[in-house]
């Protein structure tokens, strides 16, 4: 359990709070390259850390995201027409240029410098990896631009996708430390899933249902440890990291690409599931891209031009009672990732935690808070850089590896564990 | 219409949430593994728990134990029994210190086993602790434990008994 102003500290992340502060230390996806498809193409709304922005991308090729707003009247510059370099607002042609500078003001005079004087508070926003990157924190602090795996790796290899989730981030991203559920919620999932199936670490998976779990303190986060057992003695190690704030990669199967997630708050009631698939020595397949556009793995079927899930809460999930109780799937929601968002928001959007019963099992969201906690005290109180943001944290892969009983998990997979240019992923 | 889902998961409709206590408190028997643990685990027993017992392993009994059916003590030096001490708990809560000598995890942790009750394992000194010395402990203490955390900072076994409302 959490007291409630340690809940309300970590969940509310808008401007002026203490974890609205932990986020703009660190540079977070804000769209798909996709979404910005070309120079001058319509601009896009953005809400991030409760913040409402205007995301667009000017005749140079430059993007863009600043306030949502403009100066003048408070006209939504969704409305604006993009063109010569910049956004004008329809109402009456106010001009900004990508860093929310105001250029034109057509009413004044242009000698009277006032548009000079006019300028919506702006983000840099980058594209690196297929993905929209923005840093809504101090410039002076501004860090050294992302280094994730999955964004670095040539375009062939990877594939992004992204969901509206309703519920608030932390009750999303502890859905991605929690280890034990996967035996439960996810069983119906390993021997059909394309992305998953035909793994040998599903045998050791699927035959040993009480995994023990080891939670192990990362430089940037957490090493979460579920250990099973495999032949000769040895064990089977499925090895999560979690790099702070909302940073997840689960343990690869066989020969499949790497997967994991970014929980990005869009506001405390709702966020982005960030999901991500990719493979550091090979180009991902034709069938494995059709089958993660399909929703498959962790992806999940968007309703068309959105990003909101197909199953969601206004249909209850498309729940299937008659699945469920023939153990097609163990909830009666179909797909690994809605499997996890329809549970998760059936908590509400922020849920009570001082309600909640942990047990021993749960020590990876325990660790996880208690380390985003001291790294938030740490941060108002004495401004130091929280863990997650230097490039070195965020070069870290997930692995798969059976071990001999005595080896912990940290040294016999200490080079897995780090992200190595052409050079494959620890996997069974 | 909306649908089940969409009406019950408003945070107006979460204000119906029940708010009578939905758990009793759960007994927990914490302790201390080692001489270099004790103090550790002699600074928890201070604060206030719902339902906690705070026992050490006795230090003059040294590695060997003091058999199968052997005993702990308090920290204010009466004995008790690790039959006893474990039948009475509903969790157990071993802590060791990194490098430290963890023997008495395994008849502990045998105890537990028998008697279905949950085991965590922490170790903590882990930040300036040497790999191979951490490695050691965790040895020692992974065949009996359901969960096993290093901790590199101390502080984290209070926020964890905090947060299983030990």
């Amino acid at each position: 359990m959490l007291r409630k102003e340690q809940n309300d500290l970590l969940t509310q992340t808008g401007p002026g709070t203490p974890g609205g502060r932990l986020f703009r230390s660190y540079w977070v996806p804000a769209l798909l390259a996709g979404e910005l498809p070309e120079n001058d193409c319509p601009p896009v709304r953005v809400k991030l850390l409760s913040e409402r922005l205007i995301a667009f991308r000017d005749s140079n090729g430059r993007y863009g995201l600043m306030d949502e707003f403009c100066a003048h009247r408070g006209v939504s510059l969704w409305f604006a027409r993009n063109e010569e370099c910049g956004l004008r607002c329809p109402y009456h042609g106010w001009k900004y240029d990508h860093t929310g500078q105001c250029v034109e003001v057509p009413s004044e005079p242009e000698a009277s410098g006032f548009a000079g004087k006019i300028k919506l508070k702006s983000y840099p926003l980058i594209e690196k990896g297929g993905v929209l990157w923005t840093y809504m924190g101090d410039p002076a602090s501004q860090p050294p631009e992302p280094e994730w795996e999955f964004i670095t790796v040539p375009a062939g290899h990877t594939y992004t996708s992204k969901r509206l989730q309703e519920s608030n981030w932390l009750q999303a991203m502890e859905g991605g430390i929690d280890s034990s559920h996967v035996s439960f919620l996810h069983r119906g999932d390993l021997n059909s899933d394309p992305l998953f199936k035909g793994a040998k670490g599903n045998q050791y998976n699927l035959s040993d249902s009480r995994p023990v779990f080891e939670v192990v303190e990362s430089p940037g986060g957490l090493y979460i440890g579920a250990r099973r057992n495999a032949e000769d003695g040895k064990y089977y190690w499925r090895i999560t990291q979690w790099v702070m704030p909302s940073f997840t990669m689960i343990a690869p199967r066989g020969n499949h690409s790497v997967h994991g997630h970014f929980w990005i708050p869009i506001d405390d009631d709702t966020c982005w599931t960030w999901s991500f698939d990719y493979h550091p020595i090979r180009e991902l397949t034709a069938a494995e891209l059709a089958a993660m556009r399909d929703g498959k793995g962790i992806h999940v079927k968007v309703e068309p031009g959105t990003y909101r899930p197909l199953a969601n809460k206004d249909n209850d999930y498309l729940i299937d009672r008659a699945a469920q109780k023939a153990g097609r799937t163990f909830s009666g929601v179909e797909g690994i990732g809605m499997q996890d968002a329809s549970l998760q928001e059936s908590m509400g959007p922020v849920v009570d935690r001082t309600k909640e019963n942990l047990v021993s099992t749960d020590n990876g969201i325990i660790m996880a808070r208690h380390r985003l906690l001291k790294a938030v005290k740490a941060l108002v109180d004495k401004g130091i850089a929280p863990p997650g943001v230097a490039a070195e944290h965020q070069r870290v892969r997930s692995a798969a590896i059976v071990l001999p009983p005595d080896q912990p998990f940290k040294d016999g997979a200490r080079e897995a564990m780090i992200a190595r240019p052409s050079v494959a992923h620890a996997s069974v | 219409m909306l649908s089940e889902s969409a009406r019950m998961t408003t945070a107006a409709a979460l204000r119906f949430r029940i708010q009578e206590p939905n758990a009793r408190a759960r007994a927990t028997s914490v302790i201390a593994l080692d001489p270099a643990s004790e103090p550790f685990v002699a600074r928890l027993a201070e604060d206030r728990w719902n339902h906690a017992t705070f026992l050490k392993w006795p230090e003059e009994v040294g590695a060997a134990g003091p058999g199968a059916d052997g005993w702990l003590t308090t920290f204010d030096g009466r004995r008790t029994r690790i039959r006893e001490a474990v039948d009475s708990a509903d969790q157990v809560i071993m802590v060791a210190a990194a490098g430290g000598r963890a023997d008495a995890a395994a008849l502990i942790g045998r105890a537990c086993s028998d008697r279905r009750v949950t085991t965590t394992a922490l170790i903590v000194g882990a930040a300036d602790a040497a790999d191979a010395d951490i490695s050691k402990t965790l040895a020692q203490l992974r065949p009996w434990s359901l969960m096993v955390v290093i901790a590199s900072s101390d502080d984290y076994v209070r926020d964890m008994m905090t947060a299983l409302r030990v």
